[in-house]
C-alpha cells in the first residue's frame, strides 16, 4: 500500500555546488523518492502539500562521531533516544563510536549493534569498531571480523593508542583492508588530570589544565605514522591553529588525510567555560578566540575536510558536580546546525553549500557512501529550516536523553521545522 | 555608605570591588581592638548559626573562622568531611540538601575542588565563605594579608611583594596577589621553572633567583608551603634541592633584613623547606600577626555579608 | 537639608543655645560629682563631639574627666538594623580603666532608648564601672525601652513621623544646630 506523494511547496532547496538557493517545489512520491524537483509543480488531490514558504530544504547531514552510549550507557542515551536527537538537528545518518560498554571490537558485536540500529527506521546508524581490544591500547582488535561487517571505521574512540609501535601495526595492518581508522589526539601523560585547556583562564579559575601541545604532539606522531605506512587516517575534533597547521602541511605532502571540527570549536573558546560551567567542558577542550578563528579559516580553505559534532552524552547528575570532576562532552547533534547557521550562514560567512559539504557530503564520502542531494531519482533525505523562526535552547526542547550542553538558556535565529526520510 | 551594595557570598577576590575592599579591612581594625579587652566577645551575631564544612583538613584555618564566629557570639559548628568517604558529586548535591534543611545562616567551606563553593552558593540562602577550593581561591586570607601588609605599609600603594615558592598549585598566590595588585602593590614571583605557570596574571613578573629578587628591593617577602601533599608528579628534584635554590636561608635573611623588609608566610611553615627556624625569629617576621589579623579579618566578613532569608 | 527635601524645618537651638546648653549640663554634672572618679564616654558619631565639648565645660569649671569613645554598632539589636546600610565600624577608644569608676555616657539625641541599651552592653564589655550616668544634649521622647537620662539639655516634643537632626561643626557640613524637621 503506498503512501500518498507529498509536495513540498514554495521552499528554497540548497545544494553543494552553489552558494545559491534554488526557489523549487519537491515533489516526493509514495515510495519516499524524489519524483519531480521544479517551480510550480502540480499536486494532484491526493497529494499532502506542505507549505515551506521561506524555508530551506537542505540534504540531511551526516555525523561521523556520534557517541549513542547503547549498549551499556542508556541512562545518558540510546539509540532510540539518539536518532530521535539527530533527526531533530536535521542529521540523517551517522557513525557510532564504538567506546560502549563492552567496547565493539569484535564482528559479533558490530552485528549485535547493527542489529540494534537496524531497528530503528528513519536514519542510517553505522557502528564503527575499535582500533585495540577493549580500547586498551596493547594488542590489535579482531579487524577482519568488524571489516567484514562493513564497519565504515576503526577507532578507540576520545581514546589515542599510547604506544606509537602499536599505533604504528594497527596502521600498517589496517591499510591492507583499506579501513579507515580515526584517532583522537591526545597525549595521556600531558593531559592527565586537565579539566580544561592550559593557559590563563586555567590559571584564573584554578583548574588543573591539558595543553595544546598534548593534541598537538599526538596529532605530529600520527600524521608521520600515517606517512610511514600510507593508512588512510582521519583526524578526529581538531581544536587547535597548530593541529589544523600540522594537517594542513601533511595534505601538501599528499597524505592521505581527513580532519574534522566540532561547531563548538568554532564558536566557543575557553573563556566561555565562565563560572564553571561543565556543560562547556569538552574533551578535547575548548581553546583559544585565536584557534576558533584558525579552525573556521581552515574549514573554509579544504584543510578541514568535515564537521563532527562529538555527540557525547551525560546525565545532569552526571555535569552537575564540581567542574574538575564532571566528566567532558556534552550532547551536540541537535545544536550543531543550528549554531552554524546562527554563527556563520545567516551572517554569510558562509553559505548552505558549505555546511552541505562539510556535514552531508565530504563524510559520507569519506566512508564510501553516496550523498543524498536533493534530485530528481534520489531517495528524499533532507530536512526542512525555517530561518526566520528562532529556536530557544531549553532543556525540554531536546530529544536525547540527556540534556546537556553549553547553549542552553539562548536563543539561536532559525530552527529545523522537519527532517524527511523516504 | 550608600553605594556599596549587600552581598551575600565572599567566594574570590577577582569579583570584589574596591570600595567593598576598603569596606571590610577598615572594619577589620575595630574588631583587632577587641582583642584588647578582657570581654573579646560581642553580641553581633548571637543567634546565628555558621557552619564550618571542611572538605579538606586544615586546623588552623577552620579554628580562625570558629574564633572569629565565637567572638561575634554566633552558634559554630563544624564539620569535617575526610575524602575517602566522599563519593564526588553524590555527596555534594547531598550535602547542599542537608545544608538547605539547616538553614545555617553563614557556611565556611574549604573544598579540594574549584568550584564548589559558588555551586554550593547558588543552592542556598546562606552566606557562603570560600575558605579555600582547590587552586582556585582563597580570600579572607588574601585579605589578612592586605591588612597585614597596611598596618606597616600605610603608603602601600607603589610598594612591593615578592611572592616566592609554588605558585601553580596556590590559591592563596592567586587570591593575594590579584587583591594587591588591586590595591597597587607591585607583585613579582620567584620559583622554580615548573612551578611558576606561563598563564599566571600578567602582573605577577617572573623574576628568576634571589639575587635578582633582592635588586628588585621588595618591600615584604612572601614565602608560600611548599605544597607536598597536593602535587601529583615530581616538581622538583628533592627538598634539600628546594631549600638550597629557594628556602629563606641564613644568608638570605641577612639580605632581607639590610632591605629592611619583611616576611610573611600563610602558614602552616614547613621548616627547613621554604623556610629556617632562624627565619621564624626574624624581628620583622609578619606570620604571627597575619593569624591575629585573620581572626579580625574574618569577623568584618561575617559581620559583613548578608544571607538571603528568603531562599531554601 | 538635602536628606529630606521635603520638609519643613524649625530651629530649636541654634550654636549660642546649644552652648548654654551644654554649660548648664556640666553645672549639673559638677554639683553632683565634685570629686569623683567619673569618665564620660561618647557615643558615635556626634555623641562623641558632644561629650568633647562637655569635657572642654567641666575642665572650665576645674574638673578633667578624661573622654573615651565608643562604637554601638556591634551590639545594636534587629530593630536598629536597616537591611540596606553597611554599617563601618569605628574604633572604640576606652583607654582607661572603668573599674570602680563611674561612666556619664552621652549621646546627642535619645530617642526609643535603643542605642543608649547597646551601649550599656558595649560599655561593660570593657570593665565593671560602678555607677553609669546618661547625659543628652536633646530628649524626643517616644522611648521603647526603660531608660531615662539623668542629664538633659533640652526636651522637644515630637511627633513620630518627626525627625531631630542635630549638626556640629565638627562633624558636619550643614550650619551648626538642633533641627526640627517635619515632613510633607
Amino acid at each position: 500500500m503506498k503512501s500518498p506523494q507529498r509536495l513540498y511547496k514554495n521552499g528554497l532547496v540548497a545544494r553543494s555546488d552553489s552558494r545559491e538557493l534554488l526557489s523549487s517545489d519537491v515533489l516526493v512520491d509514495g515510495d519516499g523518492r524524489i519524483a519531480a524537483v521544479g517551480p510550480h509543480l502540480k499536486a494532484d488531490p491526493n497529494t499532502e502539500v506542505i507549505d515551506c514558504t521561506g524555508c530551506v530544504l537542505v540534504p540531511g547531514m551526516f555525523d561521523l562521531h556520534v557517541h549513542a552510549r547503547e549498549p551499556g550507557g542508556e541512562h545518558k542515551e540510546t539509540l532510540a533516544t539518539c536518532a530521535a536527537a539527530a533527526l531533530h538537528g536535521g542529521v540523517t545518518g551517522l557513525v557510532l563510536m564504538p567506546d560502549t560498554t563492552p567496547p565493539i571490537d569484535t564482528g559479533h558485536l558490530v552485528k549485535s549493534v547493527q542489529d540494534l540500529a537496524d531497528d530503528i527506521t528513519g536514519i542510517t546508524m553505522l557502528p564503527a569498531g575499535c582500533l585495540t581490544k577493549g580500547r586498551a591500547g596493547t594488542e590489535l582488535a579482531s579487524f577482519s571480523g568488524m571489516v567484514s561487517r562493513g564497519v565504515p571505521l576503526l577507532t578507540d574512540a576520545d581514546r589515542t593508542v599510547p604506544c606509537p609501535a602499536v599505533m604504528r601495526r594497527c596502521l600498517e595492518y589496517a591499510r591492507d583492508f583499506d579501513v579507515l581508522v580515526a584517532t583522537h589526539g591526545d597525549t595521556p601523560a600531558l593531559s592527565r588530570g586537565g579539566a580544561m585547556n592550559e593557559g590563563r583562564t586555567s590559571y584564573s579559575l584554578g583548574l588543573p589544565g591539558n595543553p595544546a601541545i598534548s593534541q598537538e604532539i599526538a596529532i605530529d606522531r600520527d600524521l608521520r605514522l600515517a606517512a610511514l605506512t600510507g593508512a588512510r587516517l582521519h583526524l578526529q575534533q581538531i581544536s587547535t591553529a597548530a593541529g589544523a597547521r600540522a594537517v594542513s602541511r601533511a595534505k601538501e605532502d599528499g597524505l592521505a588525510i581527513s580532519a574534522e571540527v566540532s561547531a563548538h570549536h568554532l564558536v566557543l573558546d575557553e573563556t566561555d567555560i565562565g563560572d564553571y560551567q561543565s556543560h562547556a567542558k569538552t574533551d578535547p577542550p575548548l581553546r583559544l578566540a585565536a584557534d576558533k578563528k584558525a579552525l573556521l579559516a581552515r574549514l573554509l580553505d579544504g584543510t578541514i575536510d568535515l564537521i563532527a559534532s562529538d555527540h557525547s552524552p551525560h546525565t545532569e547528575f552526571e555535569k552537575s558536580s564540581d567542574f574538575a570532576s564532571a566528566p567532558a562532552g556534552f550532547s551536540g547533534l541537535e545544536t550543531t546546525v543550528l549554531v552554524l547557521f546562527d554563527q556563520f550562514i545567516k551572517s554569510g560567512r558562509f553559505g548552505w553549500d558549505l555546511l552541505i559539504q562539510k556535514y552531508a557530503d565530504a563524510p559520507r564520502a569519506l566512508i564510501g557512501l553516496p550523498k543524498v542531494p536533493i534530485s530528481v531519482g534520489a531517495r528524499a533525505e533532507f530536512f526542512i529550516f525555517d530561518p526566520a523562526a528562532r529556536t530557544a535552547v531549553e532543556k525540554s526542547w531536546f530529544r536525547s536523553r540527556s540534556p546537556v550542553n553549553p547553549f542552553i538558556g539562548r536563543d539561536f535565529a532559525g530552527a529545523v521545522r522537519e527532517t524527511v526520510v523516504g | 555608605m550608600k553605594d556599596l551594595l549587600p552581598r551575600k557570598d565572599l567566594l574570590d577576590i577577582e569579583g570584589l570591588t574596591l570600595p567593598e575592599i576598603e569596606h571590610v579591612l577598615a572594619n577589620a581594625v575595630p574588631f583587632k581592638q577587641l582583642f584588647q579587652r578582657s570581654v573579646k566577645k560581642v553580641p553581633t551575631l548571637r543567634g546565628k548559626t555558621v557552619l564550618n564544612l571542611f572538605y579538606e583538613p586544615s586546623t588552623r584555618t577552620s579554628t580562625s573562622f570558629e574564633v572569629a564566629a565565637n567572638r561575634l557570639s554566633a552558634d559554630v559548628t563544624n564539620f569535617t568531611i575526610s575524602s575517602s568517604s566522599v563519593v564526588k558529586g553524590e555527596s555534594l548535591l547531598d550535602t547542599i540538601e542537608t545544608l538547605q534543611a539547616m538553614r545555617s545562616d553563614y557556611v565556611v567551606i574549604r573544598h579540594q575542588a574549584a568550584g564548589v563553593p559558588g555551586i554550593v552558593a547558588r543552592h542556598t540562602g546562606a552566606s557562603v565563605i570560600n575558605a579555600g577550593d582547590g587552586y582556585h581561591a582563597h580570600p579572607t586570607q588574601a585579605l589578612l594579608d592586605a591588612m597585614t601588609f597596611r598596618e606597616v605599609y600605610p603608603d602601600f600603594a607603589g610598594r612591593k611583594l615578592l611572592i616566592v615558592g609554588d605558585v601553580l598549585h596556590s590559591r592563596v598566590a592567586r587570591s593575594t596577589s590579584t587583591l594587591f595588585h588591586k590595591l597597587g602593590i607591585e607583585v613579582a614571583v620567584l620559583g622554580p621553572g615548573s612551578l611558576i605557570p606561563a598563564g599566571r596574571h600578567d602582573f605577577m613578573q617572573r623574576l628568576h633567583t634571589w639575587d635578582e629578587a633582592f635588586d628588585w628591593k621588595p618591600d615584604a617577602v612572601y614565602l608560600l608551603r611548599v605544597q607536598l601533599e597536593r602535587q601529583e608528579g615530581q616538581f622538583f628534584p628533592s627538598i634539600g634541592e628546594y631549600h638550597k635554590m629557594y628556602g629563606m636561608n641564613t644568608d638570605r635573611l641577612v639580605r632581607l633584613r639590610q632591605l629592611g623588609a619583611y616576611l610573611m608566610h600563610p602558614g602552616p611553615v614547613n621548616r627547613g623547606v621554604e623556610i629556617t627556624d632562624e627565619a621564624m625569629r626574624y624581628e620583622k617576621s609578619l606570620i604571627s600577626t597575619q593569624v591575629e589579623n585573620g581572626i579580625a579579618v574574618r569577623m568584618a566578613v561575617l559581620h559583613w555579608l548578608q544571607p538571603d532569608t528568603s531562599k531554601d | 537639608m538635602s536628606e529630606f527635601p521635603q520638609a519643613t524645618t524649625e530651629t530649636i537651638l541654634d550654636p549660642a543655645a546649644i552652648e548654654e546648653a551644654i554649660a548648664v549640663l556640666a553645672d549639673n554634672i559638677a554639683k553632683r560629682h565634685p570629686s569623683d572618679l567619673v569618665a564620660l564616654v561618647g557615643i558615635f558619631t556626634r555623641g562623641v563631639v558632644f561629650a568633647q565639648r562637655l569635657g572642654l565645660a567641666l575642665a572650665a569649671r576645674g574638673l578633667h574627666f578624661p573622654v573615651g569613645t565608643l562604637d554601638t554598632s556591634l551590639y545594636r539589636d534587629d530593630f536598629d538594623q536597616h537591611a540596606s546600610e553597611l554599617p563601618r565600624l569605628n574604633s572604640s577608644d576606652i583607654s582607661f580603666v572603668l573599674d570602680d569608676a563611674t561612666v556619664i555616657l552621652c549621646d546627642e539625641v535619645i530617642y526609643t532608648g535603643r542605642t543608649i541599651r547597646a551601649a550599656l552592653d558595649g560599655l561593660m564589655d570593657y570593665g565593671r564601672p560602678a555607677k553609669i550616668e546618661l547625659a543628652v544634649l536633646v530628649d524626643r521622647g517616644h522611648r521603647e525601652l526603660p531608660i531615662q537620662p539623668d542629664y538633659t539639655g533640652h526636651i522637644v516634643p515630637t511627633t513620630a513621623t518627626q525627625y531631630v537632626k542635630v549638626y556640629f561643626r565638627e562633624t558636619d557640613t550643614h550650619d551648626e544646630g538642633v533641627f526640627l524637621l517635619t515632613p510633607a
